[in-house]
Protein backbone atom coordinates (compact mmCIF):
# COMPACT_ATOMS: atom_id res chain seq x y z
CA UNK A 1 0.00 0.00 0.00
CA UNK A 2 1.12 3.52 -0.78
CA UNK A 3 0.28 4.59 2.73
CA UNK A 4 3.58 3.25 4.08
CA UNK A 5 5.47 5.83 2.03
CA UNK A 6 3.31 8.75 3.06
CA UNK A 7 2.49 7.91 6.67
CA UNK A 8 3.74 10.67 8.93
CA UNK A 9 6.41 9.75 11.49
CA UNK A 10 4.54 10.91 14.59
CA UNK A 11 4.10 9.12 17.95
CA UNK A 12 0.31 8.68 17.65
CA UNK A 13 0.69 6.96 14.28
CA UNK A 14 3.28 4.57 15.68
CA UNK A 15 1.15 3.71 18.73
CA UNK A 16 -1.93 3.04 16.63
CA UNK A 17 -0.21 1.04 13.91
CA UNK A 18 -0.58 -2.43 15.56
CA UNK A 19 -4.23 -1.71 16.38
CA UNK A 20 -4.98 -0.78 12.78
CA UNK A 21 -3.15 -3.82 11.46
CA UNK A 22 -5.05 -6.18 13.77
CA UNK A 23 -8.45 -4.67 12.89
CA UNK A 24 -7.57 -4.89 9.21
CA UNK A 25 -6.63 -8.56 9.69
CA UNK A 26 -9.95 -9.30 11.41
CA UNK A 27 -11.97 -7.61 8.65
CA UNK A 28 -10.06 -9.17 5.77
CA UNK A 29 -9.98 -12.62 7.40
CA UNK A 30 -13.72 -12.60 8.01
CA UNK A 31 -14.36 -11.40 4.50
CA UNK A 32 -12.28 -14.12 2.84
CA UNK A 33 -13.66 -16.93 5.00
CA UNK A 34 -17.23 -15.80 4.35
CA UNK A 35 -16.65 -15.44 0.60
CA UNK A 36 -15.10 -18.91 0.43
CA UNK A 37 -18.07 -20.44 2.26
CA UNK A 38 -20.59 -18.55 0.10
CA UNK A 39 -18.85 -19.53 -3.15
CA UNK A 40 -18.51 -23.20 -2.18
CA UNK A 41 -22.12 -23.29 -1.00
CA UNK A 42 -23.37 -21.71 -4.20
CA UNK A 43 -21.44 -24.17 -6.35
CA UNK A 44 -22.80 -27.06 -4.27
CA UNK A 45 -26.34 -25.76 -4.69
CA UNK A 46 -25.96 -25.19 -8.41
CA UNK A 47 -24.05 -28.33 -9.37
CA UNK A 48 -25.11 -31.03 -6.96
CA UNK A 49 -28.47 -30.16 -5.53
CA UNK A 50 -30.40 -28.31 -8.17
CA UNK A 51 -32.59 -25.30 -7.49
CA UNK A 52 -36.19 -24.62 -6.71
CA UNK A 53 -37.55 -22.33 -4.06
CA UNK A 54 -35.26 -20.01 -2.13
CA UNK A 55 -35.92 -20.81 1.53
CA UNK A 56 -35.01 -18.34 4.26
CA UNK A 57 -32.54 -19.14 7.00
CA UNK A 58 -32.36 -17.97 10.58
CA UNK A 59 -29.33 -16.83 12.49
CA UNK A 60 -27.25 -19.58 14.11
CA UNK A 61 -29.83 -22.37 13.82
CA UNK A 62 -30.09 -21.89 10.05
CA UNK A 63 -33.52 -23.42 10.19
CA UNK A 64 -35.17 -23.81 6.86
CA UNK A 65 -32.01 -24.49 4.86
CA UNK A 66 -32.77 -27.95 3.49
CA UNK A 67 -29.60 -28.67 1.55
CA UNK A 68 -25.90 -28.78 2.30
CA UNK A 69 -25.19 -26.03 -0.23
CA UNK A 70 -27.65 -23.65 1.38
CA UNK A 71 -26.34 -24.44 4.84
CA UNK A 72 -22.78 -23.63 3.71
CA UNK A 73 -23.99 -20.39 2.09
CA UNK A 74 -25.88 -19.52 5.28
CA UNK A 75 -22.70 -20.15 7.28
CA UNK A 76 -20.92 -17.74 4.93
CA UNK A 77 -23.54 -15.05 5.54
CA UNK A 78 -23.27 -15.69 9.28
CA UNK A 79 -19.46 -15.30 9.23
CA UNK A 80 -19.85 -12.11 7.19
CA UNK A 81 -22.42 -10.72 9.64
CA UNK A 82 -20.27 -11.55 12.65
CA UNK A 83 -17.11 -9.99 11.18
CA UNK A 84 -18.01 -6.35 11.97
CA UNK A 85 -19.14 -7.48 15.45
CA UNK A 86 -15.77 -9.17 15.97
CA UNK A 87 -14.12 -5.89 14.93
CA UNK A 88 -16.02 -4.08 17.70
CA UNK A 89 -14.98 -6.66 20.31
CA UNK A 90 -11.38 -6.56 19.06
CA UNK A 91 -11.23 -2.78 19.46
CA UNK A 92 -12.73 -3.05 22.93
CA UNK A 93 -9.90 -5.39 23.97
CA UNK A 94 -7.17 -3.42 22.18
CA UNK A 95 -8.29 -0.10 23.70
CA UNK A 96 -8.45 -1.77 27.13
CA UNK A 97 -4.80 -2.76 26.69
CA UNK A 98 -4.06 0.90 25.90
CA UNK A 99 -6.08 1.92 29.00
CA UNK A 100 -8.23 4.14 26.79
CA UNK A 101 -11.18 3.61 29.12
CA UNK A 102 -13.47 6.22 27.58
CA UNK A 103 -13.54 4.33 24.30
CA UNK A 104 -13.63 0.93 26.00
CA UNK A 105 -16.95 2.14 27.43
CA UNK A 106 -18.13 3.32 24.01
CA UNK A 107 -17.27 -0.05 22.43
CA UNK A 108 -18.99 -1.87 25.29
CA UNK A 109 -22.24 0.00 24.60
CA UNK A 110 -22.06 -0.97 20.92
CA UNK A 111 -21.47 -4.61 21.92
CA UNK A 112 -24.57 -4.49 24.13
CA UNK A 113 -26.73 -3.05 21.32
CA UNK A 114 -25.47 -5.71 18.89
CA UNK A 115 -26.09 -8.42 21.49
CA UNK A 116 -29.70 -7.23 21.83
CA UNK A 117 -30.09 -7.26 18.04
CA UNK A 118 -28.56 -10.76 17.82
CA UNK A 119 -30.86 -12.00 20.59
CA UNK A 120 -33.84 -10.69 18.61
CA UNK A 121 -32.44 -12.44 15.54
CA UNK A 122 -32.29 -15.95 16.99
CA UNK B 1 -41.19 -16.58 -3.22
CA UNK B 2 -40.39 -16.95 -6.95
CA UNK B 3 -38.57 -20.14 -7.90
CA UNK B 4 -34.80 -19.90 -8.32
CA UNK B 5 -33.10 -21.13 -11.48
CA UNK B 6 -29.57 -21.04 -12.84
CA UNK B 7 -30.69 -18.11 -14.98
CA UNK B 8 -31.98 -16.13 -12.02
CA UNK B 9 -28.78 -16.84 -10.07
CA UNK B 10 -26.75 -15.47 -12.99
CA UNK B 11 -29.05 -12.46 -13.23
CA UNK B 12 -28.59 -11.78 -9.50
CA UNK B 13 -24.81 -12.04 -9.83
CA UNK B 14 -25.00 -9.69 -12.84
CA UNK B 15 -27.05 -7.19 -10.84
CA UNK B 16 -24.50 -7.33 -8.03
CA UNK B 17 -21.64 -6.93 -10.49
CA UNK B 18 -23.24 -3.83 -12.01
CA UNK B 19 -24.23 -2.29 -8.66
CA UNK B 20 -20.75 -2.89 -7.22
CA UNK B 21 -19.04 -1.45 -10.27
CA UNK B 22 -21.34 1.58 -10.39
CA UNK B 23 -20.88 2.21 -6.68
CA UNK B 24 -17.11 2.18 -7.03
CA UNK B 25 -17.09 4.39 -10.13
CA UNK B 26 -19.67 6.97 -9.07
CA UNK B 27 -19.38 6.73 -5.32
CA UNK B 28 -22.93 5.78 -4.34
CA UNK B 29 -23.90 2.84 -2.19
CA UNK B 30 -25.17 -0.22 -4.06
CA UNK B 31 -28.41 -0.53 -2.09
CA UNK B 32 -30.12 2.29 -3.93
CA UNK B 33 -29.70 0.26 -7.15
CA UNK B 34 -30.12 -3.26 -5.78
CA UNK B 35 -33.36 -2.92 -3.81
CA UNK B 36 -35.57 -1.39 -6.54
CA UNK B 37 -34.31 -3.86 -9.17
CA UNK B 38 -35.00 -6.81 -6.86
CA UNK B 39 -38.50 -5.47 -6.20
CA UNK B 40 -39.51 -4.19 -9.63
CA UNK B 41 -37.67 -6.59 -11.96
CA UNK B 42 -37.33 -9.77 -9.87
CA UNK B 43 -40.65 -9.40 -8.05
CA UNK B 44 -39.28 -10.05 -4.56
CA UNK B 45 -40.90 -8.74 -1.38
CA UNK B 46 -39.19 -5.47 -0.46
CA UNK B 47 -38.08 -6.89 2.90
CA UNK B 48 -36.34 -9.79 1.13
CA UNK B 49 -34.69 -7.23 -1.16
CA UNK B 50 -33.63 -5.07 1.79
CA UNK B 51 -32.15 -8.08 3.62
CA UNK B 52 -30.17 -9.14 0.52
CA UNK B 53 -28.97 -5.57 0.06
CA UNK B 54 -27.88 -5.39 3.70
CA UNK B 55 -25.71 -8.49 3.23
CA UNK B 56 -23.98 -6.84 0.26
CA UNK B 57 -23.66 -3.58 2.22
CA UNK B 58 -21.85 -5.45 5.01
CA UNK B 59 -19.49 -7.02 2.45
CA UNK B 60 -18.58 -3.79 0.65
CA UNK B 61 -18.25 -1.85 3.90
CA UNK B 62 -15.98 -4.51 5.37
CA UNK B 63 -13.78 -4.53 2.26
CA UNK B 64 -13.57 -0.74 1.96
CA UNK B 65 -13.37 -0.25 5.74
CA UNK B 66 -10.38 -2.57 6.07
CA UNK B 67 -8.50 -0.57 3.43
CA UNK B 68 -9.33 2.75 5.11
CA UNK B 69 -8.32 1.39 8.53
CA UNK B 70 -5.00 0.21 7.11
CA UNK B 71 -4.30 3.67 5.76
CA UNK B 72 -5.39 5.36 8.98
CA UNK B 73 -7.99 7.46 7.18
CA UNK B 74 -10.94 5.98 9.07
CA UNK B 75 -11.07 7.37 12.60
CA UNK B 76 -12.07 4.26 14.59
CA UNK B 77 -12.84 6.14 17.82
CA UNK B 78 -15.10 8.58 16.00
CA UNK B 79 -16.73 5.71 14.11
CA UNK B 80 -17.31 3.67 17.27
CA UNK B 81 -18.78 6.71 19.06
CA UNK B 82 -21.30 7.29 16.28
CA UNK B 83 -21.99 3.55 16.00
CA UNK B 84 -23.86 3.73 19.32
CA UNK B 85 -26.43 5.88 17.49
CA UNK B 86 -26.33 4.04 14.15
CA UNK B 87 -26.79 0.58 15.68
CA UNK B 88 -29.72 1.75 17.81
CA UNK B 89 -31.09 3.41 14.66
CA UNK B 90 -30.46 0.28 12.57
CA UNK B 91 -32.24 -1.92 15.09
CA UNK B 92 -35.12 0.57 15.17
CA UNK B 93 -35.32 0.65 11.36
CA UNK B 94 -35.34 -3.14 11.19
CA UNK B 95 -38.16 -3.33 13.74
CA UNK B 96 -40.13 -0.58 11.97
CA UNK B 97 -39.93 -2.59 8.74
CA UNK B 98 -41.88 -5.33 10.48
CA UNK B 99 -44.61 -2.96 11.61
CA UNK B 100 -45.31 -0.97 8.43
CA UNK B 101 -46.65 -2.19 5.11
CA UNK B 102 -44.33 -2.83 2.13
CA UNK B 103 -45.98 0.08 0.30
CA UNK B 104 -44.83 2.53 2.98
CA UNK B 105 -41.27 1.17 2.75
CA UNK B 106 -41.46 1.56 -1.05
CA UNK B 107 -42.66 5.15 -0.62
CA UNK B 108 -39.81 6.05 1.73
CA UNK B 109 -37.37 4.34 -0.63
CA UNK B 110 -38.68 6.43 -3.53
CA UNK B 111 -37.99 9.62 -1.55
CA UNK B 112 -34.45 8.47 -0.71
CA UNK B 113 -33.87 7.66 -4.40
CA UNK B 114 -34.93 11.18 -5.36
CA UNK B 115 -32.56 12.65 -2.77
CA UNK B 116 -29.76 10.42 -4.09
CA UNK B 117 -30.55 11.56 -7.66
CA UNK B 118 -30.20 15.20 -6.58
CA UNK B 119 -26.89 14.46 -4.85
CA UNK B 120 -25.62 12.59 -7.91
CA UNK B 121 -26.52 15.55 -10.15
CA UNK B 122 -24.80 17.98 -7.81
CA UNK B 123 -21.53 16.04 -7.61
CA UNK B 124 -18.62 17.99 -9.00
CA UNK B 125 -16.00 16.62 -11.35
CA UNK B 126 -13.30 17.21 -8.75
CA UNK B 127 -15.26 15.10 -6.31
CA UNK B 128 -15.15 12.19 -8.73
CA UNK B 129 -11.45 12.55 -9.14
CA UNK B 130 -10.41 12.63 -5.52
CA UNK B 131 -12.90 12.07 -2.77
CA UNK B 132 -13.43 8.58 -1.40
CA UNK B 133 -17.12 7.88 -0.81
CA UNK B 134 -19.35 4.92 -0.03
CA UNK B 135 -17.77 3.02 -2.89
CA UNK B 136 -14.11 2.18 -2.90
CA UNK B 137 -12.62 5.13 -4.72
CA UNK B 138 -9.38 6.79 -3.79
CA UNK B 139 -8.34 4.17 -1.26
CA UNK B 140 -4.63 4.71 -1.69
CA UNK B 141 -4.38 8.47 -1.96
CA UNK B 142 -3.73 9.46 1.64
CA UNK B 143 -2.88 8.14 5.04
CA UNK B 144 -3.49 9.36 8.55
CA UNK B 145 -3.78 8.52 12.22
CA UNK B 146 -6.06 9.14 15.18
CA UNK B 147 -5.25 10.46 18.63
CA UNK B 148 -5.76 7.95 21.51
CA UNK B 149 -8.25 9.11 24.12
CA UNK B 150 -9.76 11.83 21.92
CA UNK B 151 -12.01 12.29 18.90
CA UNK B 152 -9.17 13.79 16.92
CA UNK B 153 -6.48 12.91 14.43
CA UNK B 154 -4.71 14.01 11.28
CA UNK B 155 -4.19 12.93 7.70
CA UNK B 156 -1.77 13.69 4.92
CA UNK B 157 -3.28 15.47 1.94
CA UNK B 158 -1.75 13.65 -1.03
CA UNK B 159 -2.01 16.68 -3.33
CA UNK B 160 -0.23 19.13 -1.06
CA UNK B 161 1.72 16.72 1.15
CA UNK B 162 0.63 18.64 4.24
CA UNK B 163 -0.48 17.09 7.51
CA UNK B 164 -4.01 18.27 8.30
CA UNK B 165 -5.15 18.01 11.94
CA UNK B 166 -8.79 17.80 12.95
CA UNK B 167 -10.84 17.64 16.14
CA UNK B 168 -14.47 16.48 16.26
CA UNK B 169 -16.97 19.04 17.50
CA UNK B 170 -20.66 18.82 18.38
CA UNK B 171 -20.82 15.04 18.84
CA UNK B 172 -24.57 15.18 19.70
CA UNK B 173 -25.31 16.60 16.23
CA UNK B 174 -23.45 13.73 14.59
CA UNK B 175 -25.15 11.23 16.89
CA UNK B 176 -28.69 12.44 16.10
CA UNK B 177 -28.10 12.37 12.34
CA UNK B 178 -26.35 9.00 12.66
CA UNK B 179 -29.41 7.58 14.41
CA UNK B 180 -31.61 8.53 11.45
CA UNK B 181 -28.96 7.25 8.99
CA UNK B 182 -28.99 3.93 10.85
CA UNK B 183 -32.79 3.80 10.85
CA UNK B 184 -32.91 4.41 7.10
CA UNK B 185 -30.24 1.76 6.61
CA UNK B 186 -32.27 -0.76 8.59
CA UNK B 187 -35.53 0.12 6.88
CA UNK B 188 -34.26 0.40 3.30
CA UNK B 189 -31.04 -1.65 3.07
CA UNK B 190 -28.85 1.33 2.15
CA UNK B 191 -25.56 2.40 3.70
CA UNK B 192 -26.71 5.82 4.84
CA UNK B 193 -23.44 7.54 3.97
CA UNK B 194 -25.36 10.35 2.26
CA UNK B 195 -26.49 11.46 5.75
CA UNK B 196 -23.46 10.55 7.86
CA UNK B 197 -20.81 12.18 5.71
CA UNK B 198 -22.48 15.64 5.71
CA UNK B 199 -23.20 15.26 9.44
CA UNK B 200 -19.51 14.71 10.10
CA UNK B 201 -18.22 17.35 7.70
CA UNK B 202 -20.76 20.14 8.21
CA UNK B 203 -21.90 19.25 11.72
CA UNK B 204 -18.72 18.03 13.39
CA UNK B 205 -15.91 19.72 11.46
CA UNK B 206 -14.35 16.49 10.15
CA UNK B 207 -12.47 16.66 6.80
CA UNK B 208 -14.47 15.05 3.99
CA UNK B 209 -11.87 12.35 3.30
CA UNK B 210 -11.81 11.23 6.92
CA UNK B 211 -15.62 11.46 7.13
CA UNK B 212 -16.11 9.31 4.02
CA UNK B 213 -13.60 6.72 5.24
CA UNK B 214 -15.12 6.66 8.73
CA UNK B 215 -18.63 6.35 7.27
CA UNK B 216 -17.53 3.27 5.30
CA UNK B 217 -15.92 1.86 8.43
CA UNK B 218 -19.23 2.25 10.33
CA UNK B 219 -21.67 0.92 7.74
CA UNK B 220 -21.01 -2.80 8.34
CA UNK B 221 -21.74 -2.64 12.09
CA UNK B 222 -24.82 -0.50 11.43
CA UNK B 223 -26.12 -2.94 8.82
CA UNK B 224 -25.79 -6.05 10.98
CA UNK B 225 -27.88 -4.49 13.78
CA UNK B 226 -30.89 -4.63 11.44
CA UNK B 227 -29.77 -7.71 9.49
CA UNK B 228 -30.20 -9.76 12.67
CA UNK B 229 -33.87 -8.69 12.73
CA UNK B 230 -34.35 -9.72 9.10
CA UNK B 231 -32.73 -13.06 9.91
CA UNK B 232 -35.27 -13.61 12.68
CA UNK B 233 -38.22 -12.84 10.44
CA UNK B 234 -37.09 -15.19 7.66
CA UNK B 235 -36.19 -12.56 5.08
CA UNK B 236 -32.59 -13.71 4.50
CA UNK B 237 -32.50 -16.11 1.53
CA UNK B 238 -29.00 -17.45 0.74
CA UNK B 239 -29.90 -18.29 -2.86
CA UNK B 240 -30.79 -14.61 -3.40
CA UNK B 241 -28.19 -12.88 -1.21
CA UNK B 242 -25.11 -14.95 -2.07
CA UNK B 243 -24.90 -14.50 -5.87
CA UNK B 244 -25.72 -10.85 -5.32
CA UNK B 245 -22.99 -10.23 -2.76
CA UNK B 246 -20.36 -12.17 -4.72
CA UNK B 247 -21.22 -10.07 -7.77
CA UNK B 248 -21.09 -6.82 -5.79
CA UNK B 249 -17.62 -7.50 -4.43
CA UNK B 250 -16.20 -8.46 -7.84
CA UNK B 251 -17.90 -5.42 -9.40
CA UNK B 252 -16.57 -3.06 -6.73
CA UNK B 253 -13.05 -4.42 -7.19
CA UNK B 254 -13.21 -3.99 -10.96
CA UNK B 255 -14.80 -0.55 -10.55
CA UNK B 256 -12.08 0.66 -8.18
CA UNK B 257 -9.42 -0.33 -10.72
CA UNK B 258 -11.19 1.09 -13.76
CA UNK B 259 -12.73 4.24 -12.30
CA UNK B 260 -10.29 6.47 -14.14
CA UNK B 261 -11.20 4.91 -17.49
CA UNK B 262 -14.91 5.74 -17.56
CA UNK B 263 -16.59 9.15 -17.95
CA UNK B 264 -17.86 9.34 -14.39
CA UNK B 265 -19.65 12.66 -14.83
CA UNK B 266 -21.70 11.49 -17.81
CA UNK B 267 -22.41 8.24 -16.02
CA UNK B 268 -23.61 10.18 -12.96
CA UNK B 269 -26.08 12.14 -15.06
CA UNK B 270 -27.45 9.00 -16.68
CA UNK B 271 -27.75 7.38 -13.26
CA UNK B 272 -29.51 10.47 -11.91
CA UNK B 273 -32.18 10.24 -14.62
CA UNK B 274 -32.58 6.48 -14.10
CA UNK B 275 -32.93 6.98 -10.34
CA UNK B 276 -35.72 9.51 -10.88
CA UNK B 277 -37.58 7.19 -13.27
CA UNK B 278 -37.25 4.22 -10.92
CA UNK B 279 -38.19 6.39 -7.92
CA UNK B 280 -41.43 7.29 -9.71
CA UNK B 281 -42.09 3.59 -10.30
CA UNK B 282 -41.42 2.82 -6.64
CA UNK B 283 -43.69 5.71 -5.67
CA UNK B 284 -46.47 4.43 -7.91
CA UNK B 285 -46.03 0.98 -6.44
CA UNK B 286 -46.32 2.49 -2.98
CA UNK B 287 -49.58 4.10 -4.08
CA UNK B 288 -50.85 0.76 -5.36
CA UNK B 289 -50.33 1.60 -9.04
CA UNK B 290 -47.87 0.21 -11.55
CA UNK B 291 -46.63 1.05 -15.01
CA UNK B 292 -44.53 -0.83 -17.52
Amino acid sequence: MASDQTRPAVPEAEVEEPVRRFVQLVLRGGLWVSFALMAVGLVLALVREGLGDAPAVKLLAMRGAPSAGERVMAAGILVLALTPALRVVSLLVLWARERDWRFVGVAAVVVVVLAIAAALGR
Amino acid sequence: MPAISVGSELALAGLGLFAGWLGAVIGIGGGVVIVPVLVLAFGYDIRVAVAASLVSVVATSTAAGSAYVGEGLANMRLGMSLEIATTIGGLTGGLISLLVSPSIISGVFAVVMLVTAVLVFRQKTEHHADAPTDGQRGLHLESGFETPGRLAGAYVDARTGTLIHYQAERLPVGAVVSFFAGALSGLLGVGGGFLKVPAMTLGMGIPVRVAAATSNFMIGVTAISSLFVYFAQGYVHPLIAVPLVLGVVVGATVGARTSGLVPARALSRILGVVLIVVAVQMGLRAAGLSIG
